[in-house]
């Protein structure tokens, strides 16, 4: 009996062996793409920080400043641009970020605004599929190889619509890696413009070619393209952290696992040998 | 002649950061040339070339596309999609970009695919044009 219990114990460490193999590969895999994510997720703020300063200065120093994507708008559509991973096998990291979503959802849909979505991550448009919401587009693994140029055609895709006055709310929700070790599912508002300063008072003595209602305005699809290049490489080095995290405790988890099994054979191993001790002992003793 | 810091910044990277002497830049108006202690000033950019006069009096020309710039007393500062510099503009790939976007233009059926496919055009022409000056 013992020497199949032995054999059932050795053929579980070997499959969990081949799992921590693979749970192992997965880690580092993802953490060599976390640092070339990490590396384009700070390269792109230096460009944004610039671009909302701009903008921010045009809002609060030209005169009787107005432009259509600063009011919220009484008719349209919300639209909600959710991104999350084109994988699973991260944690938390998908499942956070529907939630935010889908209570958003709720809400707009309870103040009678009707919601549009535009995806970005298989994981994103699997979930929304079932949703029921009208889907404005699906942008499935373009995590690792998004330019600016997609984001920009995503950007004139949004401000053409809205435009046309078919929106008046742009949300993004993506998840912002805030150290290697958390990542936070966010919301971000976008269209309406947020937070950008008013003082009227102030002359401004910027020259503004050809007003500071065309610049402003013709820097929105760049400023859309900033928000969304930004927050998809954003999310997805924080999907690759939240992976190599997950995959470290699973290594973790089964090194733990092959410990105990490994102290399990040697007890079946030793049951063994002093079992057969014991027979040959009280053979010898027969036979005096 | 006194130069000035000049930043040209893409979401991809810094492209160029350093003194210039002069920068010759396409806005929506028209070509503007900038030295030291311009006036604060801000305007769009569409695609378009731009020309740079570094400290020893050399000059260099990038294509950028699309974007705006920004002159303030503290900096100078141009915020493009993309940027290129002429001799770093690969001729091949730019023409047959172009011939997509025409190819693409052609067959837009929407309002919008039109719109995008004359964006991708523009470029693609900007980028052959920029290469050419070079020359």
């Amino acid at each position: 009996m013992a020497a199949s219990n032995m054999k059932a114990i050795k053929r579980r460490i070997k499959s969990v062996e081949s799992t921590m193999q693979i749970t192992k590969a997965m880690e580092l895999v993802s953490s060599s793409k976390l640092r070339k994510a990490k590396e384009r997720a700070d390269q792109a703020v230096p460009f944004f920080n610039l671009l909302y300063q701009t903008m921010s200065e045009i809002a609060s120093e030209a005169v009787g400043f107005h432009s259509a994507y600063t009011e919220l708008r009484e008719t349209g559509a919300a639209l909600l641009v959710v991104m999350a991973g084109d994988r699973g096998l991260a944690g938390g990291f998908n499942i956070n970020v529907f939630r935010r979503a889908d209570a958003r959802i709720k809400e707009l849909e309870a103040q009678g605004r009707e919601v549009i979505l535009m995806t970005v991550g298989k994981k994103a448009s699997e979930h929304f599929a079932k949703s029921g919401n009208r889907i404005l587009g699906t942008f499935d693994n373009i995590g690792e190889t998004v330019t600016t140029y997609t984001a920009l055609a995503m950007a004139q895709h949004i401000t053409g619509l809205f435009d046309q006055g078919h929106l008046a709310l742009v949300e993004v929700f993506f998840t912002n890696m805030v150290s290697p070790l958390t990542q936070e599912a966010r919301q971000m508002q976008v269209i309406p413009v947020p937070n950008l300063e008013r003082n009227p008072g102030v002359q401004s003595l910027t020259n503004y070619e050809p007003s500071p209602e065309a610049v402003f305005d013709s820097l929105i699809p760049q400023y859309l393209a900033g928000v969304l290049y930004c927050t998809i490489v954003d999310t997805y080095a924080s999907e690759q952290a939240a992976r190599r995290m997950a995959m470290e405790n699973a290594t973790d988890n089964a090194q733990e696992m092959i410990d105990d099994l490994s102290l399990k054979y040697n007890r079946a191993r030793q049951a063994s040998i002093t079992q057969e001790l014991t027979e040959i002992v009280s053979g010898a003793n027969a036979q005096e | 002649m006194s130069t000035f810091p000049l930043q040209i910044i893409t979401p991809e990277k810094v492209f160029f950061e350093g003194n210039v002497q002069r920068v010759i830049i396409r806005t929506t108006e028209g070509d503007v040339g900038i030295l030291a202690k311009h006036e604060k000033y801000v305007a769009a950019v569409p695609a378009g070339p731009l020309r740079i006069t570094l400290e020893d009096g050399s000059e260099r020309i990038a294509a950028v596309s699309g974007g705006a710039v920004k002159v303030s007393p503290e900096q100078t500062a141009v915020l493009a999609n993309a940027a290129e510099w002429a001799e770093d503009i690969d001729v091949d790939w730019a023409k047959r970009s172009e011939a997509d976007a025409l190819r693409r233009k052609e067959n837009s059926k929407t309002e919008q695919e039109l719109e995008r496919a004359e964006a991708k055009l523009r470029r693609a022409v900007n980028r052959l044009r920029v290469s050419s000056m070079n020359k």
